[in-house]
């Protein structure tokens, strides 16, 4: 640590900026950097939300008076579905994880996330896949059976067209970004914090995207199962969810609603964090009860996933199972409650000071208590049969999800502005953008509880004159217009403050957080020395902390090796344990991403080899970007200098890698899980579930390669175990042995897959093992690449006794095949064999 | 039954982890019990089906009861100075969320009491 004299300093931040900024010109798409990519996951989510916002608008046009015919049933079809889906995938959740980006690396007092190709990978594979589903709207094939699908509208059978494919095979592209953003922000927000800085002193925000992120992981593969499912049944004729066959269409609603209800937390607790983050501020008193609000963000993070059949109390499930369900949904309200009495109380103690953002948190407040109240109306089971499909339960979604979501949203967009372009909103503008969108938003709404009492379904595009829903009706098109005028205003605000706003003085809203500690506009690299943290409100009790890191005072103040250097940091105590060094720009990410697309639009034209080729191609050059990690010359080679205390993260076995390896099979595993849910719910509740009366698969082959698996985890582990020790004795043959051993198991399960007598397209039974089988088999080809991998990479030197890092991280997979395949074993095999079924 | 120590960072989300298997054991093992030894509708409320989901309701809100009690004895009062903060604010936030966890288990066996499993 030093004060160094001005000239040096600037020299010293100059080689920071050349280290860590983006490529010039159109290399900035190879940027990896959280700033750049958090901006753009914003700003592409800022467009397709005006997108949705224009598809509303045609619908409130056609809805406005009765028996209109501006759009015909058809197209209206394809305009609610698209509304929905554009909204809630390619809008609410992208722009939260982009803001999230954006601010938890400056929140934690670091420089960058933790997987910054990942997230690079994530933005891309978003784009693309919006594009890709926005263009089906375009050449009018767009998806028309509802925005959650339902089958068996979306089947082939009733939606013979390509709409339905553009949706599953889109969303399942866009959700590799959301997965990817999920991992990354929570191992960024265990392992990267500011020295310091334990989990009792980390900012609340990130508390709500932990969650957030962690909810992710577990909430999107359900959807991701059963759209590959969907698809596989509708491109291929696989028996998943028609009846005849031992399917049930109810297994989609199920699939569906648990990714579907948890998401509705996933959007409302980030937007939660803006406004447990903003009140303090504008209260200019700490938030009180921020043990209470952490309690609360973990109670809703799991409880949100015992609600998902609340959407479906009228498919009729017995009335016992829909009581869980009812008092789950209840039961969610009351965290909901803990936070929202927090924020009274801290604006009860505080003095409020009413700036722009803060009109946006009261409007959030307002808004959304009345969504909840509809909402505790709508767990309550004969309440919903009622209003089940109505109106009211659109009017409830929007209360929900635009107070509870894009309010905050927009509260934080004017408050994190001056931090993006260094200069002040318009407050005038401001607030007009503010009432016209609120006044609209309740016109809008508000009345359609009303519509949907008196018998309107969702989703008709046009109602016989007379049936009491006529002014309703005008009157919600009438405050749509006007909320969509507030919205306009809003845009030319934030466009026009880029030019006129009034330059923002440093830390311009006296908030408490680290974010504000770094220059406006931001830098490349945030912080030009990483500070260590004892409060939990390091700008109100510290503010000289700004000097103090720009002048070079704090933690890896000097480039080291033209290395971009973080710290890693303990899970709790937030202490640093290690010097994480991270990858530089890249097109790997864009290459990847542009390959997966390939792959996508392969399958949507039914180009079959050319998907297979190009997601071998998209395996090769993710395995292309994994060679350049660690000691690679191209990352950190060993060096006489390399620091020892801490040391270099590619040195040590529990680094940030082995971390996001464990998350990403948290992951999987619920993809297992969703498909062994799948499995039992066919067995026991489909209607003609069906099973042959001897085994399709070969038993005793499968149990020998279970066997040949099992060897193979024994040496890899065995390796492992000698490594952590310090050791390499016979390193390269036991890592040969185990991807041997692998490689053999691998082609007995090829064999037994050749030899088996699947019926996947008569029945469902037959199916489902299928898709077993297949995903055992991916796995264990996957680990043989990573073992032949980890072998040659002994061979050149970028593993070994001092560079344990790699194996460690791939020891987690082999265990997880290991575990999947034994426990499909007795699951799909063993099991139905005793039962007799 | 083995637990953490009261101070270990697990703790803040395995009671919620506990209430969720509770929670998809109560749902699937309705399901198998009424796909594979349904109850008569006629005997309402009163059947194994809901003996025993009541009777496992109290045994895990019991055990999440002591468990919450265990943290919250751990806990090193606020003002203790030679104790680290990090250390109050994970056995005091668990104590919590085992209670609320136990809370939650408990009133998701209680429809057991009302109505019947299978109808």
């Amino acid at each position: 640590m030093s004060n160094l004299p001005d000239q040096a300093n600037c020299e010293r931040e100059e080689r920071l900026e050349h280290v860590w900024a983006n490529l010039p010109g159109w290399g900035a798409l190879a940027a990896v950097n959280h700033t750049s990519v958090g901006l753009r996951f914003m700003a592409t989510g800022m467009v397709f939300f005006l997108i949705g916002g224009v598809l509303a608008m045609l619908i409130r046009t056609q809805l406005a008076l009765p028996e209109q015919e501006i759009i015909g049933a058809s197209v209206y079809n394809q305009i609610f579905t698209m509304h929905g889906t554009v909204m809630m995938f390619l809008f609410a959740i992208p722009v939260l994880e982009g803001a999230a980006m954006y601010l938890v690396p400056k929140m934690l007092g670091t420089r960058d996330l933790v997987f910054p190709r990942l997230s690079a990978l994530g933005y891309y594979c978003y784009l693309f896949g919006g594009v890709i589903i926005l263009s089906s709207l375009v050449f009018e094939i767009a998806p028309d059976a509802g925005w959650f699908m339902y089958t068996p509208l979306s089947s082939h059978t009733y939606s013979p067209g390509p709409g339905s494919d553009f949706w599953l095979l889109g969303i399942t592209f866009v959700e590799i970004s959301a997965i990817s953003a999920g991992v990354e922000l929570v191992v960024s927000i265990l392992r990267t914090r500011a020295n310091g800085m334990s989990l009792n002193k980390m900012p609340i925000f990130c508390w709500y995207i932990l969650a957030m992120a962690l909810m992710i992981v577990f909430g999107f593969p359900p959807l991701i199962l059963g759209s590959v499912l969907l698809e596989l049944e509708r491109a291929a004729g696989f028996v998943f969810f028609e009846t005849v066959g031992g399917g049930d269409p109810l297994l989609w609603q199920h699939l569906f609603w648990l990714f579907g209800h948890p998401e509705v937390y996933i959007i409302f607790l980030p937007a939660a964090g803006i406004v447990s983050t903003l009140i303090p501020v504008f209260a200019r008193h700490p938030l009180v009860g921020y043990r209470w609000i952490v309690l609360g963000i973990i109670t809703m993070g799991f409880i949100s996933f015992g609600l998902w059949v609340h959407h479906m109390f009228t498919v009729g499930i017995p009335q016992m199972a829909q009581a869980f369900f009812s008092v789950a949904s209840m039961l969610v309200a009351i965290p909901t409650a803990i936070q929202i009495f927090a924020w009274l109380a801290t604006l009860w103690q505080g003095k409020v000071v009413y700036h722009l953002p803060m009109l946006w948190i009261i409007g959030f407040l307002v808004v959304f208590v009345c969504g909840g109240l509809t909402g505790v109306m709508l767990a309550l089971v004969p309440f919903n049969w009622q209003v089940h499909d109505t109106h009211f339960v659109v009017a409830h979604m929007h209360y929900v999800l635009v107070g509870g979501m894009l309010f905050p949203l927009i509260a934080g967009f004017y408050y994190w502005l001056p931090h993006v372009s260094g200069r002040m909103p318009s407050d005038k503008m401001g607030r007009w953008g503010f009432w016209l969108f609120f006044g609209g938003f309740n016109v809008t709404f508000l009345l359609m509880h009303l519509t949907g009492l008196l018998g309107m379904p969702r989703r008709i595009y046009t109602y016989e004159a007379g049936l009491g829903w006529d002014w309703l009706n005008l009157v919600s098109s009438i405050g749509g217009f006007i909320m969509a005028i507030g919205v306009a205003v809003i845009i030319v605000d934030i466009v026009l403050h880029f030019r006129f706003g009034r330059r923002a003085e440093q830390n311009p809203w006296c908030a408490d957080t680290l974010e504000w500690a770094i220059p406006m506009p931001v830098n490349a690299y945030n912080f030009s020395s990483l500070p260590n943290i004892t409060t939990r409100h390091p700008m109100w009790e510290n503010p000289e902390l700004i000097e103090s890191i720009a002048a070079g005072e704090h933690g890896l103040a000097e480039v080291q090796n033209v290395r971009r250097d973080i710290y890693g940091s303990d899970a709790v105590t937030g202490k640093v344990r290690e010097v994480v060094h991270l990858p530089t720009n890249s097109w790997l990410p864009l290459l990847t991403a542009v390959v997966l697309a390939v792959v996508c639009i392969s399958l949507l034209i039914k180009a079959y080899p050319v998907a297979l080729a190009a997601a071998l191609l998209a395996l090769v050059l993710v395995l292309r970007w994994g060679w350049d990690n660690c000691a690679h010359p191209r990352a950190a080679p060993v060096r006489e200098d390399d620091p020892v205390d801490p040391p270099l993260h590619s040195r040590t076995c529990d680094g940030p890698g082995l971390w996001g390896m464990v998350v990403s099979l948290m992951a999987n595993g619920t993809l297992y899980v969703s498909l062994l849910f799948g499995w039992f719910y066919l067995w026991t509740a489909a209607p003609q579930w069906s099973s042959p009366e001897q085994g399709r698969v070969a038993l005793i082959p499968m149990a020998m390669s279970g066997v040949l698996l099992s060897l193979a985890v024994m040496i890899y582990r065995n390796a492992v175990a000698g490594l952590r020790k310090g050791q390499a004795d016979g390193l390269t043959l036991k890592l040969w042995a185990a991807a041997a051993l692998g490689l053999v198991h691998w082609c007995v399960l090829i064999w037994i897959l050749q030899t088996s007598e699947l019926q996947p397209t008569e029945l469902a039974h037959d199916a489902v093992l299928m898709v077993a089988l297949y995903y055992l088999l991916l796995h264990s080809g996957l680990a043989v690449i990573f073992t032949i991998l980890q072998a040659l990479r002994v061979k050149l030197g970028y593993v070994g006794p001092e560079l344990p890092y790699e194996p460690v991280v791939i020891q987690p997979f082999w265990v997880y095949t290991f575990g999947v395949f034994w426990l499909s074993f007795a699951a799909f095999l063993l099991l139905p064999m005793a039962w007799g079924a | 039954m083995m637990k953490p120590s009261p101070f270990h960072p697990l703790n803040l989300v395995l009671g919620l982890i506990i209430w969720a298997l509770w929670f998809v054991l109560l749902y699937g093992g309705l399901s198998v019990g009424c796909a594979f030894a349904p109850p008569g509708a006629e005997a309402g409320a009163w059947t194994w089906i809901n003996a025993v989901s009541l009777a496992l309701a109290l045994f895990v809100s019991g055990y999440l009861l002591v468990c919450a009690y265990g943290c919250w004895k751990a806990s090193p009062p606020s003002h203790a100075v030679e104790v680290e903060p990090i250390k109050t604010f994970t056995s005091k936030t668990s104590a919590a969320v085992y209670l609320v966890s136990a809370l939650a288990s408990l009133a998701l066996g209680l429809p057991g009491i009302l109505l019947p499993p299978c109808v």
